[in-house]
């Protein structure tokens, strides 16, 4: 788990490149570590980023990243040692003042470390906090300064401000961490190369017994183990320095060889505060960036989709092909008439009882010599006789609500081969005093429209 | 595939309401329903798959056409009982090219594969005795078969049917896909599963997976309703400027960008609410977001869905925003969602809510020098009450839709909707979420799911069940 999965997960799921299928079936295949959402998703990202087109997000973002890290590491390792090299310079003219060392490798760094520890509590607050003191925080703004290219592909890449705090934190401490390996090389260094004399120097009133019992307390952590890296009260006494008059004390030319034992003290008090803590506090920044890695991972926009797809069945009840609509014929145009004639040959009725027929008739002022019903429980031979006795015009009743069936169809192709013209009447149920229902008389048109028999009429 | 799995036919008169009943067991729009009888042509399978595996599987099959000349052929083999199904076999074997048998032989072949037969009539007319040609078919399958009386009008003939129907069918219930729950539509599920010893199980797994299913369904539309909140309420558009200060053009440029992407998070919302429902083939009269005419930044959407003047100040009270910036935008706000118009804006949509009472646009400069103007995140008390009263509205109207209408969807407006979800304690529990997605801070994904639960429990309570 790093940075990179990260920026890869973004990716495919900016690029949705997985489909939910796919994930589905990995769900089903990873379905003993549904437990753990994290590594799930991590699994995930290890199966597809083969998917990504190259160079992808992730590569282009690392490679940025590391550059600029890299760049400043090296800077500040070399301004670490130039720093070093800065405060041992040495003249030969007035020894070199502990104090500022010290300042620098135990003031500067327990400070930065509790200001760091501050920030860390604070990463859950939404804004930053703290974090703009860091150097780390300016690696950020100076990706404005990439080349437009690659500022285009990583500007719409947003780190999550948890995860880029974290990011900061971690970075920052690394870049202490070099800086003060510089410093102790520097220290190393100098103390090769030239044979310097180290004295304490203050305006304040500071006692040699006062300033001893201060650097003992900054060496508790190493006074037991190596009592020769702590300078003695006499050490202390003898390497006091004062600028007035710009001479050095009698005592302390005489005492040159032992000025420089300080070196020790000040390469412990190194090791120790600028160090060994600080390399502790950039352990924790790498445990506060996996836990908000691991949270920026779960938080990432689309990844609760992904999970859900992942462990939640899919549930389909769609056709793979749906049926092709049918298309209206305009071809014809049924034909229909508004007033029935007073008489006809025959009246018919579609699955209509004889008494419905007759009434149908009297109800219309209709006159017919024959009334007969077709369909319904008729036998295809009665309905076939029926329709080869019939000649000159036909009245047929149908049921208005009942949708015209081929078997109803083929009865009026016999039918219209022996007759003249028929009229087809659509009416209602007994209920709606059987009058048919505007729309139902229009899907009586548009079948007859379908069918094209001229000899058949409807009775709008 | 698993091919043991039940199947059913869904079959019966042309018209009766066969695709009706499909499109709304298999939750899905997409089955073509239409006026015109014989409109189904081919049968057509609808699978329940869950991870690629069926449950079970139902048929949209045509109606009958030529029943009386298929009973006609059946009955000149004189054959026992048990012979039966082989002579309808023989029967579609031997019409298999026979364009007149076409649907006979659509509706007959996943019978004779071994579909239980879901025979539909329409019991809002009267019974007919051609009907008894088409049972009489059926029962020559034999196959398991149930009747399912459906109701396409008001008028309702179901005694004599079920009379009728008794004589043929071992079980007959009443179902209505234009107005069925889901549990009725559980229920239904139920009893077709009866047809048969065998179909009791997958079908009870069905039962369980449709529920979960459901679940996941209102889950999935809080989830997506936050968002919509979420987003639009921390949502900042940008504009860059050539000067240091913007010139009239460029704010209300910038107000218009701000407004239109708001709309546009409404409409990819409620396309994703669809989704969610399966209702993706739903119509609308308007464009998506109109609200028959309703735009999101109307007075009307305001007056219907908004809260009323006493209602937002008491509800910045609570939520602590009562800063004299608060107060204004407040009255000045509900002032202007009441009617009162402001000039001097392109458009007229954006009028009623008045782009400075909607949020600040700010000009900004620390870019290296680059100059830009920013509005959002919404400052505007009203617009979350606004924006969420539509986006519950539309869900529930969609959730609630039968998948079997196929008639223009109308979201008819009604302004006692509100009345309906909204309750003082709601309204105190949303603001305090409005104003953290308004502080442009990131939220915890447990806040957006503490908002995704209120959103649940409004969705539970209008969807009908």
């Amino acid at each position: 788990m790093n940075l990179k999965t990260y920026v890869e997960f973004y990716e495919l799921l900016e690029r949705n490149k997985v489909s939910r299928e796919e994930n589905r079936t990995f769900g089903l295949a990873t379905e003993a570590i549904s437990f753990s959402p994290f590594k799930q998703i991590v699994q995930w990202v290890e199966q597809y980023k083969s998917r990504l087109e190259q160079p992808s997000l992730s590569e282009k973002f690392s490679s940025y990243l590391y550059g600029i890290t890299f760049t400043l590491v090296i800077g500040s390792f070399f301004l670490g040692l130039f720093s070093g090299v800065g405060l041992l310079s040495y003249s030969g003219h007035e020894p070199v003042n502990v104090i500022y060392f010290i300042a620098m490798v135990v003031l500067l760094p327990l400070t930065t470390m509790t200001f760091t520890l501050i920030t860390m509590f604070k990463t859950h607050s939404t804004q930053p906090f703290l974090v703009h003191l860091s150097p780390a925080f300016w690696m950020e703004k100076l990706l404005q300064f990439l080349p437009r290219k690659l500022e285009v592909s990583v500007e719409n890449f947003k780190v999550n401000p948890l995860l880029a705090q974290w990011l900061i934190i971690k970075r920052s401490q690394l870049l202490a961490l070099v800086f003060s390996l510089g410093l102790l090389l520097a220290l190393l260094g100098m103390v090769v190369t030239k044979d310097i004399a180290f004295a304490w120097s203050t305006t304040l009133q500071v006692s040699p017994q006062e300033f001893h019992s201060l650097v003992y307390s900054l060496a508790f952590a190493w006074r037991e183990l190596f009592p020769w890296a702590v300078p003695s009260v006499e050490l202390i006494e003898q390497s006091q320095y004062f600028r007035l008059g710009e001479k050095l004390n009698v005592q302390m030319v005489d005492n040159a060889s032992k000025l420089g034992e300080w070196w020790k003290f000040l390469a412990f008090a190194t090791l120790f505060y600028a160090l060994l803590l600080r390399f502790m506090v950039w352990l924790l920044s790498l445990w506060g960036f996996r836990y908000a890695l691991l949270k920026s991972f779960l938080s990432l926009e689309g990844s609760a989709k992904l999970l859900r797809e992942m462990n939640e069945p899919i549930i389909t009840t769609t056709p793979k092909q749906l049926n092709s609509i049918p298309t209206e014929s305009h071809i014809q145009t049924s034909q229909s008439e508004d007033v029935l004639s007073s008489s006809y040959s025959k009246t018919l009725g579609w699955s209509l009882t004889l008494e419905e027929l007759h009434l149908l008739n009297d109800s219309m002022g209709v006159e017919s010599t024959e009334v007969f019903e077709v369909g319904g429980n008729n036998s295809l031979e009665q309905d076939t006789q029926v329709a080869s006795h019939a000649k000159g015009e036909v009245l047929f009743y149908v049921k208005s609500w009942e949708p015209p069936t081929m078997d109803f169809v083929d009865f009026i192709e016999e039918l219209t081969e022996v007759t003249s013209r028929v009229t087809l009447v659509p009416v209602g149920t007994v209920e709606e005093q059987y009058l048919a229902k505007p729309h139902e008389i229009e899907m009586w048109g548009k079948k007859l429209q379908l069918m094209g028999n001229r000899k058949v009429w409807l009775k709008r | 595939m698993n091919e043991i799995h039940p199947k059913f036919a869904v079959v019966g008169h042309p018209n009766k309401g066969k695709s009706s009943i499909v499109s709304t067991l298999a939750f899905d729009d997409s089955v073509y329903i239409s006026s015109i009888p014989g409109s189904t042509q081919k049968k057509q399978s609808f699978p329940l798959k869950v991870d690629g595996n069926i449950l079970y599987e139902l048929f949209d099959t045509p109606g009958f056409q030529r029943a009386r000349r298929v009973l006609a052929w059946l009955q000149k083999h004189n054959v026992s009982a048990d012979k039966r199904a082989d002579v309808v076999r023989n029967f579609i074997e031997i019409h298999r090219d026979d364009e007149r048998f076409n649907d006979e032989v659509e509706l007959l072949e996943p019978i004779m594969a071994g579909a239980g037969i879901i025979y539909v009539v329409d019991a809002s007319k009267p019974y007919s005795e051609e009907y008894e040609a088409q049972m009489e078919v059926l029962r020559w399958t034999g196959q398991p078969s149930m009747a399912l009386i459906n109701h396409i009008s008001e008028s309702d003939y179901s005694q004599e049917w079920k009379r009728a129907l008794g004589h043929y069918f071992k079980m007959v219930r009443t179902f209505n896909p234009m107005k069925a729950t889901f549990r009725q539509h559980l229920l239904l599920l139920e009893s077709i599963a009866q047809m048969k010893e065998e179909w009791v199980a997958p079908v009870g797994e069905s039962i369980k997976l449709f529920k979960q299913y459901h679940e996941q369904m209102f889950e999935r539309s809080a989830r997506n309703i936050t968002q919509l909140l979420y987003k639009s309420l921390s949502y900042k558009e940008q504009l860059s400027i050539a000067q240091e200060d913007a010139i009239q053009e460029e704010r209300e440029s910038i107000a218009l960008n701000y407004q239109m992407h708001l709309r546009s998070l409404e409409e990819t919302s409620q396309k994703e609410i669809k989704k969610i429902w399966n209702h993706q083939h739903l119509q609308t009269d308007q464009a998506l977001l109109r609200f028959k005419g309703t735009d999101l930044f109307s007075k009307e959407s305001a007056s219907i869905f908004g809260l009323t003047r006493k209602e937002l100040l008491v509800t910045a009270a609570t939520g602590g925003a009562m800063t004299g910036a608060g107060i204004d935008i407040i009255l000045g706000g509900s002032t202007l969602l009441l009617g009162s118009a402001i000039g001097a804006l392109v458009g007229g949509t954006g009028a009623f809510f008045g782009f400075n009472e909607l949020s600040e646009v700010k000009v900004l400069g620390q870019n290296l020098g680059k100059h830009y103007l920013e509005m959002g995140p919404m400052e505007n008390k009203n617009f979350p009450y606004i924006l969420l009263g539509r986006a519950i509205y539309h869900a529930t109207t969609v959730a609630n839709r039968s998948h079997a209408l196929r008639e223009v969807a109308t979201f008819s407006m009604d302004s006692t909707f509100k009345e309906k979800w909204l309750n003082e304690a709601l309204r105190k529990s949303l603001e305090q979420q409005h104003n953290a997605f308004r502080s442009g801070k990131e939220i915890e994904p447990k806040e957006l799911a503490k908002y995704e639960v209120l959103i649940r429990e409004v969705l539970n309570h209008l969807v009908v069940k």
